[in-house]
């Protein structure tokens, strides 16, 4: 009896044998995993900027520091009141389609080579991680004086900003594409253009793809640097001039312009690669 | 020691502006012990100050005082704005006028001015430009000119100029450069036209092949208020004693730096004790013997006592006004405390 | 058409991996290869198909592929080797358009394949859309449509499960019946050795050597009315690989 008293589970048990009365099993298994919550994103943005309006009308947030969002606001629509949006924007994304686009097409250019042949690998390779890392900006006096103060070096400083990455992911691509869908191209007697163009780069694609989502920024990036000299307009410029007047509500009005940009251009990408690459789930 | 100074402001501006996004006060400790933090860029102009440390003419005023060094006259502008520094000296620009309006910054006195009887900045033009007939700046119709940023005082200058001329401001294409080796290499390599500057930078530029002076700014704006003395408005209000015993100091310097340079009423042994101060700020990457004539070369007037000619600062609030660069509601009240020195 | 396998010996650097290896896979002819895993196996199959070289030994092929035959030696591989960017129909479609052949020869050869594979209803699918066994059907009709002189299986069974295999088995007997091709299918299923193979090559454990040829003259189609004795042959097929096998299972392997 005492024994059954300690063990309280089997004391039913024992009273009615046979028929041990049931309960369900605890559920264990919550927390750990991630649900989508939609309107969380859009409701802490609204919430910090009220917040930030907020701080800044009471003067808890010193008007050097910061503006409150709506003079950022009153800044932006006067931008499109004044119709210079349109100035600004034509011209940076003029540079920017210009410079990325070769930037990319060389850089998948080369990075397919360094991917396909030895020789380019063993030359190309070490001089891509070499070149990388440095700024361009740095080289910005360079590119002036070899691509002068037009529109040659802005394009220039976007061209070589995007130009590195995409080689990386690309040549990246190439290396991760399923051998064995290489084999059975040989086995099949497959040309190698054929190999390269129906099985080497669809599979690299992917890799290439997110090459973008990172050269795109980059690019927008280097915008800044790339309107430092010589540019009356552009979004970069903007920006510049508004750093040079102490105007921080065009400031940060010109920064959200950059932000929409890349959302943009994220958003562009996303509809490639779901046109692209559909067959991927 | 300018390196040492250099690395605490650096600490002591990050600190600055956590708090200031953090949107807290600032305290007035910065000058407890009337110790004054004094911002200058590495220009000869930016003497009167060092000289007057040097003699002891800020100790005369039982001021302590520490120099900090910037690129630029913005974040000078800037770090007066935030209490980091408390005096400044530089050009009038958009970002001046931009924190004298949020009421975080006031001129208080003049320094740099042209005068007729001095050497003062000069117009150039590249050699290809000018053996294409750019020859005067009445001629600077359908040419670039070279800006550090939108709204400096270059900007000014060549609008100015065009004024004067008689054509209109948009028949000069501004082309932003961003820092003055910058508008340097553009203008030797052709790629723009024209450029006014100080005198002792024009003269090593026209020494070279590839630059020709073609006018003086001075026959375009009349008695140019290049460069006024700014602190931050809580010193003009809260702290008016420190603001008179500092320009008493200055006007001391000023005396020293016209009669050393300007007027040439020094010895020669005075003149040299001036330069070896001011060599520790100025070229200081240079040796004494190369520094010290540039050092003299192309000195400008400093307005004796600090005056300030109110009616150029107004012309130039005018012109930021007129072209948008500044809120248009920014007023010479705003911009000036007239309290401080003789105006004119 | 007849392949001929002469004295192959294969070492990767100092590891002998097949040791003197002579076979012939005649015209029509099964010949499944057993052995316990890690006994090269996959490598003379490469062999075979001319993707790897041996260390010494010639592979041969004697009397003509037939004429209208588009690579005469085929593989279809364990992993499918689908390319996933392409359709059912894309897939087989890709091993043609090298050819020159014509649009129209394409399109009919893609047509019959598929429907003989019966996939004609999936040719607008992609692979990740297919289950495994619909898979290996495509990757089957694949094969199927360049028209090989012999077929060389690479496992093709073993990553399915079990009645997908024996349903894909059934399939592969129709169609052998339907053309009659020659394959060298390489397995480690002996249930699979003992259904599909004229002939059944059993090797050694590392490094592979053939231990036995074991023929079975029952016709394919009429193995399933003969359980008791296909059991036996799988028996015997079994009791002479126990024991390379249990060895194999023990040993360090130091190569894939």
């Amino acid at each position: 009896m005492s024994l059954d008293r300690s063990l309280p589970s089997a004391a039913p048990a024992t009273e009615k044998p046979g028929a041990a009365p049931t309960r369900p099993v605890p559920f264990r298994g919550s927390g750990f995993t991630h649900r989508p919550h939609r309107h969380v994103a859009p409701l802490v943005f609204a919430a910090l900027l009220i917040l930030w309006e907020i701080g800044s009308r009471t003067g808890f947030i010193s008007n050097i520091s910061l503006p409150a969002p709506t003079e950022a606001a009153e800044a932006m629509a006067d931008l499109f009141r004044s119709g210079m949006i349109w100035k600004h924007l034509s011209a940076s994304l003029f540079r920017l389609t210009v410079g990325w686009s070769l930037g990319t097409l060389l850089g998948i250019a080369v990075g397919l080579a360094i991917g396909l042949f030895s020789v380019a690998r063993a030359g190309l390779s070490p001089l891509v991680s070499a070149l990388f890392p440095i700024p361009k900006i740095a080289l910005l006096p360079l590119f002036i004086v070899w691509f002068g103060i037009g529109e040659g070096s802005k394009v220039a400083t976007i061209l070589f900003g995007s130009f590195f990455p995409t080689v990386i992911a690309t040549y990246g691509g190439v290396d991760n594409v399923d051998r064995s869908l290489i084999r059975m191209g040989q086995s099949f007697g497959l040309s190698w253009s054929s190999i390269v163009r129906k099985i080497i780069i669809p599979g690299a694609l992917p890799a290439i793809l997110s090459g973008f989502r990172i050269s795109a920024s980059i690019a927008i990036i280097l915008l800044v640097a790339a309107e430092m000299i010589g540019a009356e307009y552009g979004i970069g410029a903007y920006i510049l001039m508004a750093g040079a007047l102490y105007a921080i509500d065009q400031l940060i009005a010109g920064v959200a312009l950059l932000s929409l940009l890349g959302l943009a251009v994220a958003w562009l990408i996303g509809r490639a690669e779901k046109m692209l690459l559909g067959w991927r789930i | 020691m300018f390196k040492m100074t250099r690395r605490t402001t650096l600490r002591r501006m990050t600190s600055a502006m956590l708090a200031a996004s953090l949107g807290l006060g600032f305290t007035a400790a910065a000058h407890a012990n009337d110790t004054i933090k004094i911002g200058i860029l590495s220009l000869t102009s930016h003497s009167p100050s060092i000289i007057a440390a040097g003699k002891g003419y800020f100790g005369e005023q039982g001021l302590d005082v520490e120099f900090v060094s910037f690129q630029a006259a913005q974040p000078m502008a800037v770090a007066i704005a935030s209490n980091d520094i408390d005096f400044g000296m530089t050009a009038i620009s958009g970002g001046l006028i931009s924190l004298a309006e949020k009421g975080a910054i006031k001129i208080i006195g003049g320094a740099l001015q042209e005068t007729p009887e001095i050497d003062g900045q000069k117009i150039l033009a590249a050699k290809a430009a000018y053996d294409a007939g750019l020859t005067s700046p009445d001629k600077l119709v359908g040419h670039s000119f070279g800006v550090t940023t939108q709204g400096s005082s270059f900007h000014y200058m060549a609008h100015k100029i065009a004024d004067k001329a008689g054509f209109d401001r948009s028949e000069i294409r501004i082309v932003p450069m961003q820092k003055v080796p910058a508008v340097i290499a553009a203008l030797k390599s052709g790629q723009i036209d024209a450029w006014s500057i100080v005198p002792n930078i024009a003269g090593a530029l026209t020494k070279g092949p590839e630059v020709v002076e073609i006018g003086k700014v001075s026959d375009y704006i009349d008695n140019y208020q290049v460069t006024t003395v700014f602190t931050s408005t809580k010193n003009v209000t809260d702290h008016k004693d420190l603001v008179k015993r500092f320009l008493a100091g200055l006007a001391k310097g000023i005396d020293d730096y016209n009669a050393a340079y300007v007027d040439k009423t020094l010895g020669a042994d005075d003149v040299a004790a001036i330069s070896e101060m001011v060599h520790k700020y100025v070229y200081a990457d240079q040796p004494m013997d190369k520094a010290a004539p540039r050092i003299a070369a192309g000195a400008m007037r400093i307005n004796r006592n600090a005056k300030l000619n109110l009616a150029s600062v107004e012309d130039q609030l005018k012109w930021f006004q007129s072209e948008k660069l500044v809120p248009g509601g920014v007023t010479m009240d705003d911009l000036v405390d007239t309290e401080f020195v003789e105006t004119f | 058409m007849e392949l001929i396998l002469e004295k192959i010996n294969h070492s990767y650097g100092d590891m002998p991996v097949l040791t003197d290896i002579s076979l012939s896979v005649g015209s029509g002819e099964i010949v499944c290869v057993v052995g316990p895993s890690g006994c090269g196996k996959s490598t003379l199959l490469r062999i075979i198909g001319g993707l790897e070289r041996p260390t010494s030994g010639e592979v041969l092929m004697s009397g003509e592929p037939p004429a209208d035959s588009l690579n005469p030696l085929t593989y279809v591989f364990q992993d499918f080797a689908l390319l996933p960017w392409r359709t059912v129909e894309g897939n087989v479609r890709l091993v043609l358009e090298d050819h020159r052949i014509g649009r129209e020869r394409v399109g009919a050869v893609v047509d019959d394949v598929l429907a003989r594979t019966k996939l004609t209803e999936f040719a607008a699918a992609y692979p990740r859309q297919l289950s495994g066994g619909m898979k290996q059907r495509v990757a089957i009709a694949r094969a199927l449509s360049v028209n090989p002189a012999v077929m060389l299986m690479d496992e093709p069974l073993s990553a399915l499960d079990s009645q997908t295999r024996d349903l894909l088995m059934d399939d592969l007997i129709e169609l052998w019946t339907q053309v009659r091709f020659s394959a060298c299918y390489i397995t480690h299923n002996l249930a699979e050795a003992v259904r599909l193979g004229h002939r059944i090559v059993v090797m050694s454990r590392r490094p592979g050597r053939i231990r036995d040829i074991v023929e079975i003259d029952i016709p394919l189609s009429e193995r399933p009315g003969f359980p008791t004795e296909t059991a036996a042959i799988q028996r015997r097929l079994w009791e002479m690989m126990r024991d390379e096998a249990r060895a194999a299972d023990r040993e360090l392997s130091d190569v894939a």
